[in-house]
């Protein structure tokens, strides 16, 4: 007699019990596959996905720090690219923002003729940001007028004779890590003006979350109902 | 009434005398006392303290009693308003703006928990009706020792939940203030400790359901001006931000408007914020999912959150008082992304420099150059969260140190004075012990809070489950399991407060990856239950009759033969 009162939530001994315990398993189930679910599913589909400014900066990259095979244009490209990085200020970590300010410094002071490039050994001042402006052909609208905007926080006072073997060997790594990202159909598909992974996480979770404990509130009270269970003694 | 007319009148004149004095620099982000700000803090705390009067309890049973008066909205309300912390308000945007999609964990961690509390625990603890989660263990594992390590537990965990919340007062008052850190967190320790010991057996309940309206109106206002501003849906800014996340993961041009600072609202591509795990945030799957479940469990752990089932009239009550909670929370979580998306675009120049992100709710309004009254209603919506949920905390911690452990455990013939003297002892040294750690700065305030999730779902979450839906579980195996959770807390907080002093521990990287302070309970917690339920089965040690008849008849109602 005495597994009467033995409470196991798998063994439910009352028909009561056994509805609760067939409406826990279900939303607790739905509420795992919804959150963690998802997240594998992105796991799963996730594709690391280059920006534009990444393929230009693989395509130019060894010709640029070899310097002798690289076309001024390719050193735009590539200063480009380094502005890019450096334009994602708050994600960026202060030992690679010193790497790129100076591959940048470097890569400018390197499309000068030798009459100018001591200029690059300065404190950089208003004159030289107009003249990496007009060096790198950039508009002022749209996202050029931004990198207008962040040479002044991005060029140095270069302070060595030539361009440092290893900011060279840092620099691809620290350009995949800023510009290649964990994409896929979830992250590029819009849905009410988010990405959709996004608006699911951010939003719908949060209703399910919601609309999981109006469904248990609902159905527990129709349960006491059927089964008898009288709650307050 | 009268008195409440003449109050509101007086402050209606205050804020328009502080307008004209709030005329100060849009574009100064710190350092500089700011009057409004300062003016509309005082008079918050000042109406809270006045609810509270107009609404005293009388003892000490109308004080706990105060829940049952109220309806599952307003007891929803007031579980969100004790929810919504520092952590809340500021810590989930800042988490978000460093660290993009993995910040959104937090959101779902905050939430998500819910569900589990309501269809595991809610109505069961109602049913129980003990009065605190101590007293829950100590009876059901009918062990005065683990009644007074769940005082002890309940008091860590509140210490440890106490700590962000200081570390965002700081930041807040140093923002208001205009002086250091250091300073700002003595100056905001000793307000709030001021408001706890004079608001603690106020009309707590009354005033969680005012404190609740300013946040959320604090919270929503600058949002609707951000989006009116910037040319996005305003109606519904929680929908509208979507476009802004869109728009950074491609590039923003100029052209959508000036930030306070002169700068475009513009930004370059920066899918990083947006993607799932980018590998720029130093942010894994693994950390992500681990914090999510830690969270979740320790959320369903809380001492200070399970408590709140124990004072509604019903189980009824209790169920539906989390569904309302529930949505409440929400209204705000939906929100939080809208200032990490709004302050990723209007701080993207570097001449703006790193800003604390902690602060970025407050700086995001400030660099959308809007009212700085409003930006002040919101710096003083910040400090209501955390002065809310810090009252509450102090209260909860300061009385399982003079019920739970001095009264049930040390000296069970104190009167009821001397409890009161030791319960205003124990907020003091609370206090003051919480503030010391927060000047260490040990990290954001969101990673400080979950410390305590984590902590409360190694230890508390684990007996509560086993103790409510299992009658096997006996005191061997609760010792056996909170000794396991236990290690893996301690193991996990040494290590980490090692590395942040720079010490170097054996197999320290290891720990610091997989078993981090923020979300150890990953681990802790499985642990815990594992233990408890074999240690259970092995143990000669049998829970009492008495104890599984109760269990059985009272909180799941099966027909008992007595």
């Amino acid at each position: 007699m005495s597994e009467q009162y033995e409470v196991n939530f798998f063994k439910p001994l009352s028909d009561h019990a056994k509805a609760n315990k067939k409406l826990i398993v279900i939303l607790a189930t739905v509420w795992f596959v919804g959150v963690f679910g998802f997240q594998f599913l992105l796991l799963l589909l996730n594709q690391p996905t280059p920006e534009k400014s990444y393929e230009k900066f693989q395509a130019v990259y060894p010709a640029v720090v070899e310097d002798a095979a690289a076309t001024p244009e390719m050193k735009t490209e590539f200063a480009k690219s380094l502005l890019h990085v450096l334009g994602k200020n708050v994600a960026l970590k202060d030992n690679h923002k010193v790497v790129l300010q100076n591959s940048l410094t470097w890569t400018l002071e390197s499309m000068q003729p030798d009459s100018v490039k001591p200029v690059y050994n300065v404190e950089p001042n208003e004159e030289l940001f107009n003249k990496a402006a007009t060096d790198l052909n950039l508009q002022n609208s749209g996202f050029d007028k931004i990198m207008i905007d962040l040479l002044p926080t991005s060029l140095v006072k270069l302070d060595k004779a030539n361009f440092p073997e290893e900011y060279k060997s840092e620099l691809p790594a620290i350009m995949e890590l800023y510009l290649v990202h964990n994409q896929n159909f979830f992250t590029d598909f819009i849905f009410l003006g988010f990405p959709f992974h996004y608006w699911y996480t951010a939003q719908f979770l949060l209703i399910l979350f919601v609309v999981l404990c109006i469904i248990y509130a609902v159905s527990i009270e129709k349960a006491n109902i059927k089964h008898n269970f009288v709650e307050e003694t | 009434m009268k008195n409440l007319s003449k109050y509101l009148f007086s402050i209606t004149t205050l804020l328009l005398f502080s307008q004209n004095l709030i005329a100060q620099s849009a574009t100064e982000l710190e350092g500089e006392f700011k009057l409004g700000p300062a003016i509309i803090l005082i008079i918050l705390l000042c109406t809270f303290v006045m609810v509270g009067l107009f609404n005293r309890a009388k003892d000490t049973s109308d004080y706990w009693a105060a829940g049952r008066k109220i309806s599952p909205v307003g007891a929803g309300m007031a579980i969100a308003s004790n929810w919504m912390s520092a952590a809340s308000f500021l810590g989930m945007a800042a988490i978000m703006y460093g660290a993009g999609y993995h910040g959104l964990s937090y959101v779902v961690g905050w939430t998500g928990g819910y569900v589990l509390l309501l269809i595991l625990m809610a109505g069961q603890i109602r049913r129980y009706g003990k009065y605190t989660a101590a007293d829950f263990i100590g009876d059901r594992f009918y062990s005065k020792g683990l009644r007074g390590l769940g005082a002890g537990l309940a008091i860590f965990i509140s210490f440890s939940y106490c700590v962000g919340q200081f570390a965002g007062i700081g930041l807040m008052f140093k923002w208001i203030l205009g002086i250091d850190y250091t300073w700002a967190v003595l100056i905001g320790a000793s307000v709030v400790l001021t408001y706890t010991l004079i608001s603690g057996m106020l009309g707590v309940t009354k005033n969680m359901q005012i404190q609740y309206v300013i946040i959320i109106i604090s919270f929503m206002i600058p949002m609707f001006i951000l989006c009116y501003k910037f040319g996005y849906f305003f109606w519904l800014p929680q929908v509208g931000y979507g476009a802004v996340v869109a728009d950074i993961v491609n590039g923003i041009a100029p052209g959508a408007g000036i930030t306070a600072m002169g700068h475009d609202f513009a930004i370059l591509p920066s899918p990083e914020f947006a993607m799932p795990w980018d590998p720029a945030t130093g942010q894994t799957a693994f950390q992500w999912l681990a914090i999510c479940f830690s969270l979740m469990i320790g959320t369903a752990g809380l001492p200070h959150v399970i408590q709140r089932f124990y004072v509604v009239p019903r189980a009824r009550d209790a169920r539906w008082s989390v569904v309302w909670g529930l949505f409440f929370i929400c209204i705000l979580y939906w929100s939080a992304p809208v200032y990490s998306a709004f302050g990723k675009v209007l701080s993207s120049n570097p001449e703006i420099g790193k800003l604390a992100k902690d602060a970025i709710v407050v700086y995001t309004a400030q660099l959308g150059d809007i009212f700085p009254l409003i930006v002040g209603f919101l710096a003083a919506g910040a400090v209501s969260a955390a002065f809310s949920t810090v009252s509450g905390l102090l209260v909860a911690g300061a009385s399982a140190f003079s019920h739970d452990l001095y009264y049930k455990v040390i000296n069970p013939n104190a009167n009821e004075q001397t409890q009161m003297l030791m319960a205003r002892i124990g907020t003091i040294l609370m206090a003051a012990a919480v503030a010391i750690v927060a000047l260490l700065n040990l990290g954001l305030i969101a990673q400080l809070v979950a410390v305590a999730f984590s902590l409360a779902g190694c230890t508390i979450f684990p007996l509560f489950l086993l103790g409510i839906w299992w009658s096997g579980s006996n005191r061997a195996g609760a010792w056996a399991g909170l000794i396991a959770g236990s290690t893996v807390s301690i193991v996990a907080l040494v290590y980490f407060v090692a590395g942040k002093f720079g010490a170097v521990l054996p197999g320290g990287e290891f720990v610091n990856y997989y078993m981090n302070a923020w979300y150890f309970a990953i681990w802790g917690a499985p642990l815990a239950i594992i233990t408890n339920i074999v240690v259970s089965k092995l143990s000669k040690d049998s829970t009492p009759v008495e104890i599984k008849k109760f269990l059985a008849k009272q909180v799941h109602n099966y027909k008992v033969e007595d």
